[in-house]
């Protein structure tokens, strides 16, 4: 019964069965593609999964992968050290604030994202690695490639806000009609 | 072979400055840091360093590494945090390996030429962390170990990643001022942990230092306990061993570091350090008592440079007769 209400609510957000497709698009600042941007677009009322997903932000190679995470709220990141050097991952500037302590190769360590914001995380032993987790409310979102194109596929038919963030960047605010073979170029100057 | 470690470097510090772009960055990275440092015992350094690490598909690791590095003036341990200052391009490591992760249990395989697994023996846990000089157990002048120890051969860890052992089977391809002969090498380590604490204890046997044969017989035996814990940007961490460089003689030594890197001193980590050293030779004259204290900062200035200040203090005066010296360096580091 739970399920059925899930599914008509999210039914009635989307647009009660408008047709749907991907929305592609490129991310650029003054003609110059940017990778690792994000793009989500605004889906209120979309109620976040019923169970946590568990998303991977990796240790390896004295680096964090991907260098930018980008999640919905609710989701469990698991932040595994595949280095046979200690690793100690912390975030204590904005968004969720956490630190993980010292743990070796082989071990995994999860922290819960339960609300919006940015979290910029490093490492105390190895001060040249870091990345961003990016929480959103909201299911649709994309990374851009290094060639600065994104996909949010099986969007409903509609007209969304979007937002587009970049590390670095301020966050971009538009409108977005969303249909079959729509395309949406952000771009920063 | 020198030919070959110009190439490899200039290969890395390609990819590195983005001269040759990457096509699978997840499976291929490149750093390079380039220091320069002095210091009041009259120490000038200069060094670069390249690696750059990738993995296969399949999740085969590989690692090299070269460095070149120089200094000038006093005969000194400062800036030999953990490579070799003899002003020759050398190939430090390269290797490969693979980690499992059956059900709980860990193991991985390692082969090929890597840093001596004694105690706490990676680069990043020496290199450029805001300490200018080696501990002195791990000097290559103090008859105990060297940073700069290699071992050409296969190291094997298995067990969980609460508690593994970790074994190495090798023959020495040291760089630096301490070498040993060759030989079969040997290195066992136990580690276990727990939270933010990590202990270990290692058990080397392996050949002497080379320039030592005229007088040195036997092997070169150490056993060592070692330990980290981290909280809060605070980390304690240091070392003990004792043992033996050759017959007849005995080292017995450890260090206690303090490094602190809180959110409030922003880009500054604050260092200190509290080490011994006592070597006893056949010949009392020969013998080395020495205590030091060293306190420091390393501070990133701009993203991709930072800076090491240390001051140190030894009572009993340190290569230049010095009691008390100022050591600075600063770092600039690429990653691609």
């Amino acid at each position: 019964m739970r399920h059925l209400c899930v599914w008509l609510l999210a039914l009635l957000v989307t647009g009660g069965g408008a047709p749907e497709g991907d929305l592609h698009g490129t991310a650029t600042i003054n003609d110059t593609p940017v990778a690792d941007a994000v793009v989500w677009l605004e889906a209120p009322g979309v109620p976040a999964p019923a169970s946590r997903s568990k998303v991977v932000l990796d240790q390896r190679n004295l680096h964090f992968y991907p260098r930018v995470l980008v999640v919905q709220v609710g989701t469990i990141v698991e932040f595994p050290n595949h280095d046979r050097v200690f690793h100690d991952v912390f975030s204590f500037r904005d968004g969720k604030q956490f630190e993980l302590g010292l743990y070796p190769v082989g071990a995994v360590k999860q922290v819960p994202f339960d609300r919006p914001g940015l979290s910029r995380v490093f490492c105390n032993i190895h001060p040249a690695m870091a990345a961003y987790i990016l929480v959103v409310d909201s299911p649709y979102f994309a990374v851009t490639d290094r060639d600065g194109h994104f996909t949010l596929p099986n969007i409903a038919a509609g007209t969304f806000t979007y937002h587009a963030w970049r590390p670095g960047g301020a966050i971009l605010n538009g409108s977005a009609a969303v249909r079959a073979g729509s395309v949406l170029d952000v771009q920063w100057r | 072979m020198t030919a070959g470690r110009w190439l490899l470097a200039g290969g890395m510090t390609a990819i590195a400055s983005g001269a040759i772009p990457l096509q699978a960055q997840q499976s291929l990275n490149a750093e390079v840091d380039v220091s320069a440092g002095a210091s009041t015992e009259n120490v000038r350094a200069g060094s670069m360093q390249a690696r750059v690490f990738g993995a296969s598909a399949s999740d085969w690791r590989f690692v090299a590494e070269v460095s070149m590095a120089g200094v000038d003036g006093q005969l000194s341990d400062a800036f030999n945090g953990a490579y070799p200052y003899d002003g020759q391009l050398r190939l430090i490591e390269a290797y490969g390996e693979k980690m499992f992760r059956p059900r709980q249990y860990l193991l991985g395989i390692r082969a090929g030429r890597y840093r001596t697994p004694f105690g706490i023996s990676n680069r990043s846990d020496h290199a450029y962390t805001g300490f200018v000089r080696p501990p002195l157990i791990r000097y290559g002048k103090s008859f105990a170990l060297s940073n700069t120890f290699l071992e050409g051969g296969a190291d094997l860890i298995a067990g969980t990643p609460q508690l593994f052992v970790e074994t190495s089977l090798g023959v020495p391809q040291d760089e630096g001022t301490l070498r040993r002969r060759q030989g079969l090498d040997a290195t066992i380590r136990v580690q276990g942990y727990y939270r933010s604490l990590i202990v270990g204890a290692s058990r080397m046997h392996s050949g002497r230092d080379r320039s030592l044969a005229s007088f040195a017989k036997g092997r070169s035996v150490f056993n060592g306990i070692d330990a980290r814990w981290m909280a809060r940007g605070v980390q304690l961490r240091g070392e003990w061993l004792v043992g033996r460089p050759f017959d007849g003689v005995t080292t017995t030594g450890g260090y206690a570091d303090l490094l602190v890197h809180h959110r409030q001193l922003g880009p500054v980590t604050l260092v200190a350090r509290a080490e011994r050293l006592d070597y006893v030779a056949v010949l009392s004259q020969f013998s080395l008592y020495l205590h030091r204290f060293t306190g420091g900062a390393r501070i990133r200035l701009l993203q991709n440079l930072s800076t090491q200040i240390n001051v140190s203090h030894q009572p009993t005066g340190l290569a230049a007769g010095r009691r008390t010296v100022l050591d600075a360096g600063i770092t600039y580091s690429l990653r691609r």
